[in-house]
């Protein structure tokens, strides 16, 4: 699917090449050092985002019994529905991998041992790995750690209790802001608000950033 | 090349510092102003992205701003970076220090809430029994508030009530208000509370900031220059008089230092900024005061009702929708017996839908529950005054400098029993209404968040009649200095419930005109 994607993108890019050599601009900006004469002419060339054209690389993070439990506590979660993809569909663990490796320590401190806590009850209630379960006894497992939080900031107390109520919140937020979401809500006319359902919002590039050498 | 002195230096470009320079250049007085940041361009420096092309999906890059929950991933960039400029705090003691460093500053970017003080607020150790009133009344300040109301075009519904001072307003249509927001007002009014509608800032083509509405005239006078990305360092003090002379400051890319000579300082670089180099500069601090009576407003609880009729999509037109505003209602009255002093205002929305977090479900049980309830919800939350206490302050932390080599500020902040009363208070009352209406509790919370949050810091520079208890006088002019002025709002005694921008703008206004007279008389 990742290769059509790119195969569509470069299908769409314009039928006559631009020739780079032939770009004259009105008026030659003053040469730099680096030899960019005339830059200002310069054509824009159509380019791919890379998670058309590749796969996420496998799980750095976590470790395979944990990275196993969260896939399934988010398909759990976020199950596809109303023909909208799922946590697993939209590429939600693999992006929590990434995102929870760099991280601040107690995020990453929260996700490994509430994994690991998972797996732990799991083993000892059904003698197997969390992502092994099936989806009754995941089920059974997770409801009771469920908690109504009605302050953003007050997330429960308790270490595993606050794990799920964070990766329910994460996952929300990383399948609903996938592009997988957003092609499922463009083609069923739909249209999300920013920051869920692939809404657009106006994005502020770094505005005169200090370089550092 | 000795370069030419300038009448007034202005450290600062939001609504203050543009207010300044705008009435300083109206009165023919040469001004140059320095300013922290770059100046963004809208149209070159903002794209339009869909979340999913963001490099953390909508996350925003984890730890790059933890004190600031306005940021999102979106608008990252236009704030001021904390491992840039950090700041410290106790532990125990969490502050959200929001900052932007950008031409025109936090005027960029605000809500524009447009209220004014009241003698509530201005008389507030007469109502409360405690505490310091501010130097000056609501009557000093009217002619003011009604000049900057004009420029900002602030819009209004007159209600003649004292807590809630009228003004200059543009009226506009509300509209009628839904079933639930009538049913909200009847139960509220029957309750002795007043209940009226949001007031705002127009602006104009949707920006109410100084570089759309006060820098623009001034720049046109030819009298002012504006320097982007000089950092101010220490404000200098002639050896000899005392007075204030000018200003170290750094370029912010190449780190030069430089000095500016002027006759006059005028600080505006934002509260706690404006505080911090004063106390790096070790200058106008004879009373001891400055830094402390650090204040800001609560924001926050959230009260949630659902409307049964409305579950389901099936509410019927006019049901919801809208909003109602109830300004302070509390202690206006000296023989109320309450556990807290001072008040706060209630915002009420109707028409929302739950949010996932305040039902204990997951998955298809949870989107179906959340598309029940979509559109059948009113949520109340406030916006309360926060006591001044000489403990909340800021102080130098020398240990710790910016990426510019300035000691940062270390800052205390914590709330007492009567804010947390207060909040009590708030959420006892909403919940009442809704339970007299009839409607299903889904949410209720008396938290709000932490000091700081409201991006509305004020206070650490009061003003005060009394130099041994205040660092300005009423006119917002150092007491030990006479041509230096703090004219953000770094000057306030009270913060009152109300977003304050409008008061900083009067003041600085106020501050300005006297200022200016001051230097025609020669007096300064």
């Amino acid at each position: 699917m990742k290769r059509r994607g790119f195969l569509r993108t470069i299908a769409a890019a314009p039928a006559v090449a631009v020739p780079l050599t032939g770009q004259q601009p009105a008026q030659q900006a003053p040469a730099g050092r680096g030899g960019m004469r005339g830059g200002q002419g310069a054509p824009e060339l159509e380019t791919t985002a890379a998670d058309l054209t590749a796969d996420a690389a496998a799980p750095s993070f976590f470790t395979a019994d944990e990275y196993a439990a969260l896939r399934a506590l988010g398909n759990l979660l976020e199950p596809p529905l109303n023909g909208h993809p799922g946590a697993l569909e939209a590429g939600a663990p693999e992006f929590l991998d990434f995102l929870i490796g760099v991280s601040p320590a107690d995020r990453q401190k929260l996700y490994r041992e509430g994994l690991d806590a998972l797996n732990s009850q799991s083993r000892k209630q059904y003698k197997k790995l969390f992502g092994d379960l099936d989806a009754t006894q995941a089920d059974a497992l997770i409801r009771p750690l469920l908690v109504v939080i009605p302050w953003s900031e007050d997330l429960p107390k308790d270490p595993l209790r606050h794990f799920i109520a964070q990766a329910h919140r994460d996952f929300r937020t990383a399948t609903r802001n996938s592009r997988e979401w957003a092609s499922a809500g463009a083609s069923s006319g739909r249209r999300g608000g920013r920051g869920f359902g692939g809404g657009t919002g106006l994005y502020w590039l770094p505005i005169d950033p200090v370089v550092r050498g | 090349m000795a370069r030419e002195d300038y009448d007034v230096l202005i450290v600062g470009s939001g609504h203050s510092g543009g207010m300044a320079a705008n009435i300083l250049t109206g009165k023919g007085i040469s001004c140059l102003m320095l300013n922290a940041g770059p100046q963004a361009d809208f149209a070159r420096d903002r794209v339009a992205k869909p979340v999913y092309e963001l490099p953390y999906r909508g996350f925003g890059e984890p730890g790059r701003h933890p004190h600031i929950y306005q940021a999102d991933e979106f608008n990252a960039n236009q704030w001021v970076d904390e491992r840039e400029v950090p700041y410290t705090y106790d532990p125990d003691k969490p502050y959200n220090w929001v900052r932007v460093r950008l031409l025109g500053g936090r005027s960029l970017f605000w809500a524009r809430e447009s209220f004014r003080l009241s003698d509530f607020e201005f008389k507030a150790a007469e109502i409360d029994g405690t505490g310091e009133s501010w130097p000056i009344s609501l009557a000093d300040l009217d002619p003011y508030y009604s000049r900057v109301e004009g420029i900002f075009r602030v819009f209004g519904r007159k209600e003649g009530w004292p807590q809630f001072p009228d003004g200059n307003f543009i009226e506009i249509d509300y509209g009628p208000d839904s079933q639930s927001i009538k049913k909200v007002i009847e139960l509220a009014t029957a309750r002795g509370i007043g209940c009226s509608k949001g007031r705002g800032a127009q602006g104009q083509n949707g920006l109410a900031s100084s570089i759309n509405l006060l820098l623009p005239d001034a720049l046109e006078t030819g009298k002012l220059e504006i320097v982007p990305n000089a950092i101010v360092r220490e404000i200098t003090t002639d050896r000899n008089t005392g007075l204030a002379s000018g200003a170290y400051f750094i370029d912010r890319h190449s780190r030069r230092e430089m000095h500016v000579k002027a006759r006059v300082v005028i600080l505006a670089a934002g509260c706690l900024e404006s505080t911090r180099l004063l106390l790096n500069s070790g200058i106008a601090n004879s009373s001891g005061v400055m830094g402390h009576y650090l204040i800001d407003q609560i924001y926050g609880i959230n009260v949630v009702a659902s409307v049964p009729e409305a579950r389901d999509g099936k509410a019927p037109a006019g049901l919801m929708g809208g909003s109602v505003f109830m300004p302070r209602f509390r202690n206006l009255k000296k023989d109320e017996k309450r556990n807290f002093i001072k008040g706060y205002c209630v915002r009420v929305g109707s028409g929302v839908g739950a949010s996932p977090e305040m039902f204990a479900l997951y998955g298809a049980e949870l989107e179906k529950k959340l598309a029940s309830y979509a559109g059948s919800c009113l949520v109340g939350g406030i916006y309360g005054e926060r006591v001044p206490r000489f403990e909340n302050h800021v102080r130098i932390n020398k240990e710790v400098k910016d990426a510019w080599g300035i000691p940062v500020l270390h800052i205390v902040a914590k709330d007492s029993e009567n804010e947390r009363n207060m909040a009590k208070d708030a959420a006892d009352t909403i919940e009442e209404i809704y339970h007299a209406a009839g409607w299903e509790m889904v949410s209720r919370t008396e938290r709000y968040n932490p000091p700081g949050y409201s991006i509305h810091e004020l206070g650490t520079c009061r003003m005060g009649d009394n130099p041994k208890t205040s660092v300005l006088n009423k006119y917002n002019q150092s007491h030990d200095i006479k041509n230096l002025f703090v004219v953000d709002g770094a000057a306030f005694v009270t913060c009152g419930w109300q977003n304050p921008t409008m008061t900083i703008l009067a003041l600085a206004m106020r501050a300005s005109e006297y200022c200016a007279e001051q230097m025609r008389t020669g007096s300064i």
